[in-house]
This record gives structure tokens, sequence and C-alpha cells, in this order.
């Protein structure tokens, strides 16, 4: 088989020398009999002629030797092109409204399966990826759904689960890098010993980290991605060995990754190891993952999710014999859960991305109704030819053949300018902030899409051609000779397929538009939330302070009053101050909380509460509501003694009939002795925390800096200037207190809200052009159907003119069927976008599945739509003059 | 020229490959060894002739290379493969076997039945 397909590829390469060949060599044939006729007594002209008959058709046997190289088909194949082509280029109007109909279908599919393949299918890049899990501890009851591993659930679990090949465990950071003078912040991961190995993807120049390094006194190593290799050392091959300044301290570069080591979605340019102190793998700290360490598996071969997962409780179960908080966590709900790493680092996101492709689907469904409409109309126009054809001997085989042929040069033209609409798609994405997604930054557009889509776009073609071939079949030659003479109707079969193909395509826009609707509801729903505090005029950055040059805590806090006081003091700030974290920064991480006198309730656990520790003027800054009492200020972190605040939903859980003021409560799970109680000297308003449509009322307390002295502050300062122009003031304040400092992640308030919101965003976005292509389309086709009814009733017209019909009754008569196919076409739209709406409740905020609004506004939208594009034929049908009519044909 | 009989269906492929095997051949060549060692007894219908060597070019049995003919003519020889020649014994033998069988029952008297 593919000695002969290699055969006719050789002969197709070289066509022209095979048929010179094949004329010299029959020539060369009958030459030679002749000749011998010749000297057999023959004269030359008779010999000649004796030749030529015994030889047969020149022309026949040279078809035979074509056939015997399989050379028929294709000469079939190119002829069919040729026609195919003909026809389509007479009737420019159709053929560019159907390559642009597949263009844009073909395309948007593309674009969202480019990402459906990046982010959902395409596996990690780590050898059998699929074994890769991460476990995380969850405390339902306490409000903590999750809450990370912890280093001693990492010792404790190391070699003793047998269901793991290998565990590991990492903490994302940054770290400023470099001499005094010219430090740069970058992103990097501090990894357990056996993290490379459990990828299964290591170093690919020098070494790994070892078991030893893993104390503060041991852990001065580093391993460089490529890209930083490459960047900084000039991909220098003897880089091992080399020191490298991490936050003041000297390291020793140790090894490189391979080109391409990409970690989830992680940034990171260096590795470093996770160092810690023994007492930080002790029983006690057992609870203490707090989402910055997260823990990595590689299941063994053969092992399952569930043997790992029952393997993980058993343990879990025989050290809570030892455990000091046993009570507490169970109570809490505590778990230890096993998931894929894939699965679980895209499970955010997977019900949008699901939800666009099915949005994608019925646009494709629509085009390819449009499509398969367009060509019954022109398939009508020609069944007299047709009918003809297959009178005179032309085989059902070859009708059927020319009709795919045809079809399938459309769609795969149709599918390459869809290739170039898909690029520019998935640039788009870009724009909308794909690559902020996880596994974003894999989205490319490749080869193997490509293929994809044009195979895609054959499969289309050969669906496409099935109801025209059929159509084309099925009815007997001598009818279609007489179909749509002078006596003849529009067949009653062709005009129901085509009403119905309308009235599902109107259904399909009309669930797309109603889809839409409630995703762009929902965004304003969610944009129109308060986020409990003023978020104009402020700006933020943050900043990390170095453990060398800022040890303790007050060193710490000695920066951060001196920074607060001098942006404070410059023209145009209203006030500034600094806190551990940001609402709605995607870094909100809950703590426990002791309150001292409250009594567990049967079941109930301490419960986890959003925690801030605030200095300078942060609660002006943010611009905070205060409900009652006072605002924590700069001083209260020099004050001996201990304050804080809570917000009102802190409050109301745990004293709902009276007041929070003077009440006590302490860090941590457990109530320690009174000294270490703060006492609550103000309640705030509520803010939002983890995201604006974050609807639980999980409390917040802030604390004054020094009470824990993060290492990493964010600064929030309120002016009266645009925010973003005081970017740059900002940095150089910061240079001027420590010029190694930098400032990173400088945005305004609000840009961090609307970046928090870009996964609702986004998808309303592409919903709403998917809709305006939907509706287009749907114009296209009504618009088409219509006028294509009205000129096959131009007789019928002309003599109901004729005979005293006013053009207002003609008009009235196209346009009720334009209502009647629009009306039912809303009702089962309205059908569509119930379910669709349902399917998609989760993505929804605050938004029911059936809302009458938007069901009224889809359907106003549609009907102004598809009536318009009924206009024009009404239009043209009343103004038919009735002598022209009859006298055509 | 003496009495000749027409080709059995399916064996002209057959004749062919065993005229190529002799000694490479162009087209006309081929016709005329038929002819030859069949004794001049099978004729082949010269039309029928050039597919069937395509056919078999295209199957890889025999090679076609052009060359000079006897009269310094440019023309296309083909020559026998590999697979050609296993064709060929392959054939040759179910030939046999068909027409010793063919004979046998040809030569039942009634004693034998």
């Amino acid at each position: 088989m593919f000695k002969r397909l290699r055969s006719l590829f050789r002969v197709l390469t070289s066509r022209r020398d095979f048929e010179d060949g094949m004329t010299e060599e029959l020539r060369f044939h009958i030459e030679q009999y002749t000749d011998d006729l010749v000297r057999s007594g023959i004269s030359r002209v008779e010999a000649a002629r004796r030749a030529r008959i015994e030889f047969g058709s020149l022309n026949s046997v040279k078809g035979d030797c074509r056939e015997a190289r399989g050379l028929h088909l294709f000469d079939e194949l190119v002829r069919e092109l040729t026609y195919a082509a003909r026809l389509l280029r007479k009737t420019p109007g159709f053929t560019v409204t159907a390559l642009l109909t597949l263009a844009l279908c073909l395309g948007a599919n593309l674009t969202i399966f480019a990402v459906i393949d990046s982010i959902l299918l395409r596996p990690l890049p780590f050898p059998e990826s699929d074994r890769l899990v991460t476990l995380f501890n969850t405390y339902p009851k306490a409000g903590v759904e999750r809450d990370g591993s912890s280093l001693t659930n990492y010792y404790e679990r190391r070699g003793r689960i047998p269901a793991f090949a290998s565990v590991a465990i990492y903490r994302y950071g940054t770290a400023t890098i470099g001499e005094a003078g010219s430090t740069e912040r970058e992103q990097i991961t501090r990894v357990s010993p056996d993290f490379f190995s459990t990828l299964g993807l290591g170093p690919v120049m020098g070494r790994t980290f070892t078991e030893q390094e893993t104390t503060y006194q041991t852990d001065s190593v580093a391993i460089l991605t490529d890209a930083y290799w490459r960047q900084r050392y000039n991909a220098d091959p003897r880089v091992i060995g080399k020191q490298i300044r991490v936050d003041g301290l000297s390291k020793t570069v140790i090894g490189v990754l391979p080109p391409g080591f990409r970690f989830l979605s992680s940034q990171a340019r260096l590795y470093f190891p996770l160092a810690s102190r023994a007492e930080d793998r002790t029983p006690l700290q057992r609870h203490s993952g707090g989402n910055v360490t997260q823990m990595i598996a590689r299941l063994k071969p053969g092992a399952t999710l569930a043997q790992a997962q029952s393997q993980i409780d058993t343990q879990n179960t025989a050290l809570e014999a030892d455990d000091p908080q046993a009570k507490m966590m169970a109570d809490a709900g505590f778990r230890s859960i096993v998931v894929q790493l894939h699965a679980d680092h895209v499970a955010s996101i997977r019900p949008t991305l699901l939800l666009l492709q099915a949005g994608v689907l019925a646009l494709l469904l629509i085009g390819a109704v449009n499509l398969v409409n367009l060509l019954l109309i022109r398939a009508s126009g020609r069944v007299k030819e047709l009918a003809v054809r297959q009178a005179l001997g032309a085989s059902r085989l070859h009708m059927v053949s020319e009709v795919v042929v045809e079809t399938t040069l459309l769609t795969l033209v149709g599918g390459l300018l869809g290739l170039a609409v898909g690029a520019a798609g998935i640039r788009l994405l870009g724009v909308l902030g794909a690559d902020r997604l996880p596994l974003g930054g894999r989205i490319a557009f490749d080869a193997r899409l490509a293929l994809a889509a044009l195979v895609a776009a054959v499969v289309m073609g050969i669906v496409l051609a099935a109801p025209i071939a059929w159509f084309n079949l099925r009815r007997h030659p001598g009818n279609g000779l007489r179909w749509e003479s002078r006596g003849g109707t529009t067949g009653r079969a062709a005009q129901i397929l085509r009403h119905s193909f309308i009235v599902s395509q109107i259904a399909l826009a009309f669930m797309l538009l109603a889809g839409t609707g409630l995703l762009g509801l929902s965004l304003k729903r969610a944009m129109a939330v308060s986020p409990g505090f003023r978020s104009d005029h402020v700006l933020t950055g943050q900043i990390s302070l170095p453990s060398k040059n800022y040890p303790d805590g007050a060193a710490r806090l000695a920066f951060v009053e001196k920074l607060t006081d001098k942006i404070g003091r410059l023209p145009g700030v209203l006030s500034a101050g600094v806190a551990s974290n940001l609402p709605l920064s995607g870094h909100s991480g809950k703590s426990a909380a002791a309150v001292k006198g409250h009594i567990l309730r049967p079941g109930e656990s301490p419960r986890g509460h959003y925690s801030y520790w605030v200095g300078g003027d942060y609660f002006g800054a943010l611009s905070l509501t205060l409900r009652e009492g006072r605002f924590l200020t700069a001083a209260d972190s020099r004050r001996a003694q201990r304050v804080c605040v809570v917000d009102e939903d802190f409050a109301r859980y745990y004293w709902p009939d009276s007041s929070a003021l003077g009440q006590r409560l302490f860090e941590g799970s457990e109530e320690s002795n009174d000294a270490e109680a703060f006492t609550i000297v103000g309640v705030v308003g509520r803010v939002k925390q983890a995201g604006l449509t974050d609807d639980v009322a999980q409390g917040a307390i802030y604390y004054p800096y020094v009470f824990r002295g993060d290492s990493d502050v964010f600064v929030a300062v309120r002016t009266g200037l645009p925010p973003e122009s005081l970017g740059l003031t900002l940095q150089n304040v910061v240079r001027q207190i420590d010029p190694d400092l930098p400032v990173n992640d400088i945005r305004s308030m609000e840009t961090r809200i609307a970046d928090s919101l870009v996964t609702r965003r986004s998808p309303a976005l592409l919903a709403g052009l998917f809709s305006a292509i939907a509706l287009l389309l749907t114009a296209i086709g009504s618009y088409g159907v219509l006028s294509y009814a009205v000129a096959q009733r131009r007789r019928e017209i002309g003599v109901r003119m004729a005979l005293g019909a006013r053009p207002e009754q003609i008009r009235g008569q196209f346009f009720s069927l334009a209502l009647r196919l629009l009306a039912c076409g809303t009702l089962l739209g309205v059908i569509g976008a119930w379910l669709a709406g349902r399917a998609m409740q989760t993505l929804l905020f605050h938004v029911p599945a059936l809302s009458f609004s938007i069901l009224a506004a889809a359907a106003g939208v549609m009907g102004v739509v598809s009536l318009v594009a009924c206009l024009l034929p009404s239009h043209r049908a009343a103004r038919i003059s009735p002598m022209e009519a009859l006298a055509e044909e | 020229m003496g009495k000749t009989a027409d080709v059995l269906p399916g064996t002209l492929d057959m004749l062919i490959l065993k005229a190529v095997s002799l000694k490479p051949l162009h087209g006309y060549g081929v016709l005329l060894r038929i002819r030859q060692i069949s004794g001049d007894a099978l004729d082949i219908p010269q039309g029928s002739l050039y597919p069937a060597l395509y056919r078999l070019e295209h199957q890889d049995l025999i090679a076609a290379e052009w060359g000079q003919s006897e009269n310094n003519r440019r023309a296309k020889y083909y020559t026998l493969t590999a697979a050609g020649r296993r064709r060929l014994r392959e054939e040759t033998a179910g030939w046999n076997r068909l027409a010793s069988a063919i004979a046998a029952a040809l030569n039942a008297t009634s004693e034998e039945v």
C-alpha cells in the first residue's frame, strides 16, 4: 500500500514527465512495429495504417495506463475542484458570505480551543505528570477551606506513605538579587531537596539540593532557571560555583534548570532550599501551613488517588494520638486532601472555559446552519441542471462527490482564513489577560492546533455536504425538470427544512444573547459591590525587607515609621499606611484567634479570620468606616498596651447583643496568659477581603504592625492627585531611606480591584463578541432565506397583484412569515436560555438563571435584528411589477 | 505465422514477468519475446500490453529505465525486481499445479471413476 502511494506520489510530482514518457514510449512501439511490417514487404503508408489499427485507440490506451497508476481518481478530483472553484467564483456574494461565516466561526472555536488545550488538556511538562498530586489541609468548620501543608506534614509524610514515590514541599516568594546599588527583585521558590525528583525534571547542569542544605546555617546555595542563566550570566558554562547575592547574603550557584522548566504558573527565576529549624518541624507546627507552604507528591506507578487519600487519613488519625490540638482540629473538620496537581491548579477556571467552549460551539452550529441554508438555496437554483445531467447518465456517486468537493473546498478555504482569525483571537486573549490564568502562559498558536483546525474544516465540509447531496438525489429527474417551471411551486420538504433551520438559528443566537446578558449582569453586580473602603485615589506597592539589614521587628518598625512619616509629608498626600496584606490583592490569608471568655459551642471550632498587621495611618489611607471606638494609630506599635481593631462581622459573631469594645482576644487558636491578650479598641466596617463577590462574613482583625513585624509589607497612600502619578515619588522616598530597596507591584487600588475581576470580565467580553457574531449570522440567514422565498414566488405575487392585491398585503404576508419564524425561534430560545442559565449558575453572582429583564432584552435585540433583516426582502416583494414577473421565463 | 491463441485472462502479467526475467526489454520487445518463447502460439493484443506494464511497475514488480534501443532510439526498458522474481516463481508454481490438475482431470478414464 505504502509503495503504491509512493509510486503515485512520484508520478504526481512529475506529471508532465509521466505524460511525455508515455507518449514517447507508445510512439516508439508503433514505429518499431511499422518498421517490422515494412521489412515484411508492405508499403510504408500501408504499414503505418495497419500498425495504428492493430494498436488500438491511443487515447484509450493512455487512459488505461493512467488508471493503472491510480491517476484517474486524482484527475477526477482536479476536474471537480476546478468545476467547484468556477461555480464559487460565479457567485461571489454567496462565496464571500460563506467564507466569512466559516472564518469567524472556525477562528472563534480555534481561539477558545487553544485556551482549553493549553490549560485543561495538555499535560504538565513533566514526565508522567498524571502521577503528580498536591495535598492541602482543610478546616471547613472553621471557615478555612484550604490551608496548604506544613513543614511538619512534610517531614511526617516523607517515606511513610506507601502510595507516594516521593513527597516535596515548596514556598513561593521574592528575593532581592544583586550587589548593593544594583539590586533587582526576583520571583523565587524555596523547595525541599526532593522537589525536582518528584517532578521528574531537575538541573541539566550541576546538581540539585541535598538534605544537608535545609538548615539556615547551610542553605547558601541556589539553582538558576535557564532564562535567568542566559540573561544574567550570558549562558556562561562555568556558572557553577559562582557567588550570587541574595537579600544581601552570598550564595553559591550549584545548578541550572533545563530550558522551558516551569512549575505550574510560577514566574520563579531562582530556586533555593526551603530551610527550617528543628522547632518548625514539631507536631506543634503541624497546622501552620497557612497557604504559604504547599505540598506535591508523585504517586507510585499503579497507586491510585484513593489509596493515597486513605493512607493519609490513616496517618492523620494515628498522629492525632499525640497531638495536643487534636480535639480542636477534629471540631474544625480537619482533613488532608489529595488531588491531581493539574486538575487542582486549573479547577477555578475550568467551568468558565467549558462555558466559553459551549458558547463558540453554538456559534459554529449557527454558522453551519447558515451555510446549509445558503447551500440549499443554491442547490434549488441548480435543480434543473442537475436533473438534466442525471438524465444524461451522471452517476449518483459522481453527484455526491461533486457536492463533497465543493463544500470541502469552501470549508477548507474558510478554515485557512479561520487560522488567521484564530491567531488574531489568541492575541486578543492576551490583551484580555489570558496569560494571568493558571497555565495561561502556555497559550500559543502552534502547528498542532492549525492541523486540528484544518481537519475540523474538512470534517465540517463533509458534514455540510450530506444534506445538500440528499437534496440533490432525492427527487426523480423527471420531477426536477418540472420543478419550478411555470406551473410549479416550491418543494414543501425543502421549505420546511429551510424554515426549521432558521428557527433553530434564532433559538441558538437567543441562547447566546441571554447567556451573555447573564454574564454581563453578573459582572455589573460584582462591580457595583462596595469593597468597604474608598478605592479611588489610592496608590499601593509592595516592599520586602531583607533579613540581613532588617533582622528584627524593631528594625522593621523603624523603617515602616520612617517611611509612612516621609510619605505622609509629601505634597498631595493625605495619608499613608502599611499593612501585612491588602484586601482584594489575592493574598488574603486567614489566621485563628481565640476570644477571651468565648466558650466554644459543641461542634464549633476556633475560627480563621482575615488578619492584618497595620502601621502608619492605614485606616485613613483606605478610608475604612469607623463603627465604634477608634482606629489604630502609628503610636499603637510603640505602646506597651496591646490593642486591636476588629470589623463588624467579627463583633457581631462574638457579641451579637453587646459592644465589642473592651473585649479581649488572643492571637492563635488558644487562650494564653492575660499579658498576651489584645484589647479591642475599635470596630470598623467590613471590607471585601478575598474578592468582591465574596459573601462569607468571616470577620477581620487588625493588629498594630509591631506584633508580627512582617518583612513583607504593602504600602497604601491616599492622595488628592491621580494615584499613578505618585509611583515614581514613592520609589524615590523608599530609595532615600534604603538605596537597595525596590518597590514592587505598584498599582492603584482601583487597578487591583479591576484585576481581581478579570475572570469575570474577560468571559463576559468574549461572550458579548460571540453574541454579536451570532446576531450577524442570524441576520444573514434570515435575509437569505426570505429573499429566496420572495424570488421563488415572484410569479405567484405577480398573479396576485395583477388580480388586485395591494403591495401592503404582499409585504404583510412575508413579514408575518418572518414574525412566525421569530416567535418559534424565541420560544425555543427561552427554553434553551433557561437550561444554559442553570448550567452557568455557579459562575453567576447574584443573578438568577432565568432573569425576565434579560430575556426581554434578548428578545428585543433578536426581534429588531431579524425583522430588519426581513424588511428588505418583504419590501422587494411588494414592489414586484406584475407585468415583469409574468413575462419572465 | 502459425495458429495463434488468445491469452487466458490473468495470465498476461505472468507472461510479461517471464519475458522480462530473461533480459531487460522495451515494451515492443516484450511483445516479440512472448510471441517467440511461446513458439508464435500466443499473441497479445497490443493495446492491453502497456496498461499491464504500468500496473506491474506501479506494483513494484518490474522497474523501468530509459536506455538506447538496437537502432539507437531512446526506449524505456523494463527489468524484473526482487518482488517480481518472487511473484513469477509463485505464479509459475501455481500455474503448473493448475495445469497438471486440469490435465489429470481431462485424461481421466471411466475405470478411474
